[in-house]
């Protein structure tokens, strides 16, 4: 009986060439890094800036809106509700919240205010309850 | 090494959050806003830096091209009244607010009557 010798047929030696992937993975880890761009969490006080002084309180509304003045008074930050000053957001806030809601309020900004009284004097409105808070540039 | 890699870049393109390009790198107002559970879009993006620039779409603008930009917006969509064009201010914290004081008075030449202030979220 013959036996026939089984040939042992040699497997060639598959080897996956991986530098280019490196270098591929390298340029994508590098794109990213010098791409990315880590954004600041933004919010809007959104439906509270209105442009138009009649739109907060209608013509047949029975109150008067609050009118918050924001400008610099003796080269310091202050907001005016009438007869008082006030030089920081909180004791702002703290006035404005026994007020009546219902009219609304007017943020009048004078052009020597920074944009950041603008936005606390918004921002104060709508934390203490005013669903209308009307920006009204100064004339 | 490829494990930390591949990790890195994993992390890079789930957490960093791409910038659009119309929004200029600027230092917003310090408050939280209207903490809406989803933002709305923001429309028209007019950016005002320190220096009192008005930016849209990384371009300087004087207030007559703007005017005719918010023009343009207006017009995109007749059917929509120009009270409701959507338009987000972002304006520098830091910059006098006769800057932001002209925008608005020229948005209301124009009848938008809403516009929206941006802030950015204090840690």
């Amino acid at each position: 009986m013959r036996m026939r010798r089984k040939k042992s047929r040699r497997r060639p030696n598959v080897t996956l060439n991986l530098a280019s992937m490196i270098d591929v993975t390298f340029l994508l880890l590098l794109y990213f890094l010098v791409t990315t761009v880590l954004a600041r969490p933004e919010d809007r006080l959104s439906p509270t800036l209105q442009t138009r002084s009649e739109s907060a309180a209608g013509p047949t509304s029975d109150f008067q809106p609050q009118i918050v003045d924001v400008l610099r008074l003796d080269g310091r930050p202050a907001f005016r509700l009438g007869a008082q000053i006030f030089r920081d957001k909180a004791s702002l806030t703290a006035a404005l919240r026994p007020l009546p809601k219902s009219a609304g309020l007017f943020v009048h900004v004078f052009d020597n205010a920074q944009v950041g009284m603008v936005a606390a004097a918004l921002q104060a409105g709508r934390d203490v309850g005013f669903e209308q808070v009307t920006y009204v540039p100064a004339e | 090494m490829i494990d930390v890699v591949f990790l890195l870049i994993i992390f890079f393109m789930t957490t960093a959050q791409v910038a659009r390009l119309t929004h200029t790198e600027i230092d917003l107002p310090l408050e939280r806003g209207d903490q809406q559970a989803t933002p709305d879009e923001a429309g028209l993006v007019i950016n005002i830096n320190a220096s009192g620039e008005i930016i849209v779409a990384s371009r300087v603008v004087g207030l007559a091209e703007l005017e005719e930009i918010v023009r343009s917006e207006i017009r995109k969509d007749p059917h929509r009244p120009a009270a409701q064009l959507k338009l987000l201010l972002r304006a520098d914290r830091t910059v006098s607010a006769s800057y932001l004081n002209s925008v608005v008075r020229l948005l209301d030449s124009l009848g938008v009557g809403v516009a929206r202030l941006a802030t950015e979220v204090p840690r």
